[in-house]
């Protein structure tokens, strides 16, 4: 039979000691996991090295790709006549299917004022294509743009659309911080 | 035996056969994206395609040697009565002769915005927020109190003793007098005067006024210039939305724009670069340059990157002989055309 010690004053510290010392190993392994996990680096566009060539689109090895059009509101015109959302020559400037520019239909158009209008992305349909990016770069303000979506991205360690971006805007950044948003949205 | 010697022979070219196919898989497969991305014409977006212009539109040729601004960032340019060029960019006034050559520079206390050169010589700057007044000397006469922080001046003009000046951040033309007592904001949403105010989607906003004393001022929203009275009533307005040569296209065209001697217009545009003559009614009368001339006419020019498109957009001037100046920023120089035809 194991004899069990008396928990006199000298077992409770030895005891509590080696309790603390648990303690503070398991803290120091915490913040050493948190802290290793932040200098994790994931993929991302540069949005102002991007040129939407609809790579992006095609290379990702996921069926639906991780890049989605993304809207930066801050610095988006709400113009009537939107050139993300509308074709060159539209035969008006309204939600007519044959109007609109996006091939997926991902883009929504709400009416907000005269003559405003807000343009909001349906990621479920959005394939990343980037026609709309070219469309508002080209001739609008260049609130539409590319991000890669971390709820889908698999943050390969070898990313086939970075292989295939002709202008390397594809870039690893810190996993705290994935996101390259433009203009006042990055403030 | 023989069973399973033609069975072996089956078993081995089907076992080629699939090393075959994924060898030339693997040699097919573009890791690159030099081949493209493979997707339908549905998601084709060219516009270089939008960009070619008949040649028999273009009415202009380009005239004399480029001048060169010598800045790092060339805002706007103004003639004064002599046919000399000033260019407002990098904290300073560059003042160049007719002929191109560089006179003097004028150093300023921040960055310039928009200038125009009075009767009298004096020059009125607009900088992001307030008014410069300078004499012919370029020494400063006044500085106008700030119209916020939200303002951000983009064009400037003088008309006797009216200043009108576009402020882009709050989508309002104010009137001033000389001496910078504010007078009247001309363009506010109101409808009861049927006004149906200013839409600015980015800081492309110009006006004049013409020899008639009518405002004209570019509604780059809507895609067209608009005329008021110096009272401030909306008189009547041209401009057609389309990526044709005769409209404006985009949500910020035109960009800027200038009056021609015989009251004509000569408008400058974004995204499809080029610029144009329209008469005094607005109707289109010909190209003055396409993407090409701001390319070194070896192929057109569309823009690819933020940088590029968003980029400070090109400003125009006409001189008292019809000549075009067109201030090009991301080169840092002006090109001046005259009519096809016209003298040296």
């Amino acid at each position: 039979m194991d004899k069990q010690e008396p928990m006199n004053r000298r077992n409770f510290l030895r005891e509590g000691l080696w309790g603390a010392c648990l303690a503070g190993a398991g803290t120091a392994v915490g913040l050493s996991v948190a802290r290793g996990n932040s200098d994790n680096m994931v993929w991302q566009i540069d949005p102002y090295k991007c040129i939407a060539c609809g790579n992006c689109a095609t290379y990702c090895v996921l069926e639906d790709s991780a890049v989605k059009c993304v809207q930066a509101y801050a610095m988006c015109g709400y113009c009537d006549l939107c050139t993300g959302y509308l074709i060159p020559e539209p035969k008006a400037l309204d939600t007519g299917a044959e109007n609109e520019l996006c091939p997926t239909g991902a883009i929504k158009r709400t009416y907000v004022e005269d003559p405003y209008y807000e343009y909001t992305i349906d990621e479920s349909l959005c394939n990343g294509c980037g026609k709309c990016v070219k469309g508002c770069t080209v001739f609008g303000n260049g609130s539409l743009f590319l991000q890669v979506r971390h709820d889908r991205c698999k943050n390969c360690n070898e990313c086939a659309i970075a292989a295939a971006c002709p202008s390397q805007a594809f870039k690893r950044v810190p996993a705290d911080r994935p996101y390259l948003l433009k203009g006042a949205d990055n403030k | 035996m023989s069973g399973r010697a033609g069975g072996g022979w089956i078993v081995a070219v089907l076992v080629a056969a699939a090393i075959g196919a994924a060898v030339a898989a693997v040699l097919r497969l573009d890791t690159t994206g030099r081949t493209g991305s493979g997707l339908s014409e549905a998601y084709e977006y060219d516009v270089s395609r939008l960009a070619k212009i008949d040649p028999n539109l273009v009415l202009y040729v380009e005239s004399g040697p480029l001048i060169h601004t010598g800045m790092n960032q060339s805002r706007s340019i103004a003639l004064d009565g002599a046919g000399r060029i000033y260019v407002a960019g990098d904290r300073a006034i560059r003042v160049f002769d007719a002929a191109g050559k560089a006179e003097r520079m004028i150093s300023l206390p921040g960055e310039p915005q928009c200038l125009d050169v009075a009767d009298d010589g004096r020059l009125f700057i607009g900088m992001k927020d307030h008014v410069e007044v300078l004499d012919a000397q370029g020494k400063t006469i006044a500085s106008w109190d700030s119209l916020g922080e939200e303002a951000l001046l983009t064009s400037i003009a003088s008309h006797g003793d009216a200043v009108l000046v576009a402020d882009a951040g709050h989508r309002i033309v104010l009137r001033f007098d000389a001496a910078g007592t504010l007078v009247d904001h001309i363009g506010e949403k109101d409808a009861d005067r049927d006004i149906p105010g200013f839409s600015v989607p980015s800081p492309h906003f110009d006006l004049a006024v013409s020899r008639d004393g009518l405002l004209r001022v570019a509604d780059p929203g809507r895609n067209r210039i608009d005329t008021f009275t110096l009272d401030g009533n909306l008189e009547f307005w041209w401009g057609e939305r389309s990526v044709g040569i005769k409209g404006f296209c985009g949500c910020c065209n035109p960009v800027s724009f200038a009056l021609l001697p015989d009251g004509g217009f000569v408008t400058a545009e974004k995204g499809l670069v080029r610029v144009k003559i329209y008469n005094s009614d607005g109707a289109f009368v010909g190209v003055v340059a396409g993407s090409d001339q701001f390319a070194g006419g070896k192929q057109i020019k569309v823009c690819e990157t933020p940088e590029e498109c968003q980029g400070i957009a090109l400003d125009v001037a006409a001189g008292p002989d019809g000549r075009i100046y067109v201030l090009d920023p991301p080169d840092n120089t002006i090109k001046v055309f005259r009519k096809k035809g016209a003298s040296t």
